[in-house]
């Protein structure tokens, strides 16, 4: 069903793609631009910056692009991105970013469930699972296909890499390198994600690549400058020791321990 | 000028303040005051017995003065009263008194985030900051300048003194007294909000007073009401001691431990 409800409030200046689904009592404002096929729910305010793709799907009550939660903040002009093909639960609510990044950015096929939050300047890869009520700070980036089941809440400026697995309810407050599965308070290193592996087809070479590199990380009793060195010499060409590398080096709030 | 959208439901025998504005499918009941230049966009509904301030920014679906979350009750004229410059993000719930001709008060310059829930008879000071999700019970105190952190839960009927800082995730079920710290679980005293008091101005001087009496409270052998007689003692004139002592004589659920 494509249409817009007689109900709905829809600025004249948004630009809207085919066969887009408007319902009852939305309101979409002048600067928004929505690709085809998207379908948007009921009461559900799509505010000035909100840049959204095809086939997404915004259901009921969703805030989108409102105002960030920043005390910095001055009313400057920035934008808020949603890929192709996102499903954003009931009563999200994305923020648009400030003049730090002037963008906040959801991939494509993510799903944002319901209660969500998503703060400002946030980057969130394609493909991320975040579950209900998780509730994400400012300048948060989560990599593609990570998994943030439900309850939890992420500090600002804090980094999950991609493949990661984090159970329901806990807290984020420092960064989660890539192909982990975490849990307990204080959170920390698990086990390798081989649920996520077997999900996405690993080979075995990847799978073992992965497993050497994060045992030197977590299983050889270095401190993390140690270990970074000996992935440095042990594997000087292998494609993860250096994603692992670049997450670290770029790690403001330092990685979870073991 | 008064500006109120089309689509919005605002009862006649509301008073509203000059250049008030409301946003569309925004519902005003009957007994509300509404101050000078505030604005209220889409989506909320303000119930009988509301009073906002002047410069307040209420945003998408807040629900104000509602019935209180007490299973005995259908009906109460109680009231809801919000301060000055106070700024309500998305989605947020604050109920009304649960006696007749009570207050729920909310001070000026409070920041309440998206998904907040402040109950019947809650009294929050001036220049509060209320993050995501934060969840908090009936009769709960907080004095002004206290933040709590996002998603933590406060128990009814606790307190939260002056300036202190809660972090998020946590559980407040004691009260925690002004100027600290607090985290972890259960929760504990974690220091003097140091950073927090220098931005608004407090000297040296001050710290290192505020430092002495919470090493009695905290680090000396002395239990809470030995530390309050060696306080008494140590500090007879000082303001900030005082505050302290009155904070430890008020509180009913007992402080948080070190």
């Amino acid at each position: 069903m494509s249409g817009f409800h007689s109900t709905a409030l829809i600025s004249k200046n948004a630009k809207i793609g085919m066969n887009v689904s408007i319902g009852a009592y939305s309101i979409i404002y002048d600067d928004v631009e929505i690709g085809d096929n998207t379908v948007i729910g009921n009461n559900s305010v799509i505010y000035n910056g909100a840049r959204i793709g095809n086939n997404v799907r915004i259901l009921n009550f969703a805030s989108v692009a409102h105002i960030p939660q920043d005390k910095k903040f001055h009313n400057e002009y920035s934008l808020l991105y949603i890929g192709d093909n996102s499903i954003i639960g009931n009563f999200t609510t994305l923020h648009r970013g400030t003049e730090a990044t002037g963008k906040t950015v959801i991939g494509e096929n993510v799903i944002v469930s319901h209660y969500s939050h998503i703060a400002h300047d946030c980057l969130i890869g394609n493909s991320v699972y975040i579950g209900s009520m998780v509730q994400i700070g400012g300048h948060v980036e989560i990599d593609e296909f990570s998994v943030i089941k439900d309850f939890t809440q992420i500090h600002q400026f804090c980094r999950v890499g991609k493949y990661v697995t984090l159970e329901i309810s806990y807290k984020i407050t420092m960064d989660i390198p890539p192909y982990i599965y975490v849990s307990q308070k204080p959170l920390r290193f698990m086990d390798l994600n081989f649920e996520l592996f077997n999900n996405h087809n690993f080979s075995q070479e990847k799978v073992k690549s992965i497993n050497d590199v994060y045992s030197i990380l977590y299983f050889s009793g270095l401190n993390f400058s140690q270990a970074k060195e000996k992935i440095k010499n042990t594997f000087p060409d292998n494609p993860v020791a250096k994603e692992l590398l670049e997450f670290i080096e770029k790690s403001s709030r330092g990685i979870i321990g073991k | 000028m008064v500006s109120i959208h089309p689509t919005a439901l605002v009862s006649n025998k509301a008073k509203l303040g000059e250049n008030v504005s409301i946003g569309p499918f925004t519902i005003i009941h009957d007994d509300v005051e509404i101050g000078d230049n505030t604005i209220i966009t889409s989506h909320s509904v303000i119930y009988d017995g509301t009073r906002i301030g002047k410069n307040c920014k209420i945003y998408q679906g807040v629900s104000i003065s509602h019935l209180p979350q007490i299973s005995k009750i259908s009906q109460v004229s109680s009231f809801v009263k919000i301060g000055d410059g106070t700024t309500i993000h998305e989605f947020v719930t604050i109920h009304k008194a649960s006696k007749d001709g009570n207050y729920t008060s909310i001070g000026n310059n409070v920041l309440l985030m998206a998904y907040s829930h402040i109950a019947h008879d809650v009294f929050i000071g001036d220049n509060c900051i209320i993050v995501n999700a934060v969840q908090i019970g009936g009769h709960v105190h907080i004095d002004d300048w206290a933040i709590i952190g996002g998603s933590t839960p406060v128990h009814q009927f606790c307190m939260v003194g002056k300036h202190a800082m809660v972090g998020g995730g946590f559980k407040v079920v004691k009260d925690v007294p002004p100027f600290v710290l607090a985290g972890e679980e259960p929760l504990k005293f974690n220091g003097l909000n140091s950073v927090g008091l220098r931005r608004r101005g407090f000297t040296s001087e001050q710290l290192e007073t505020l430092k002495k009496v919470y090493k009695l409270i905290y680090d000396s052998g002395l239990n809470v009401s030995q530390a309050k007689a060696k306080i008494i003692e140590d500090f007879p004139s000082d303001p900030l001691a005082k505050e302290v002592v009155d904070f430890i004589d008020k509180s009913k659920r007992g402080i948080i431990p070190r």
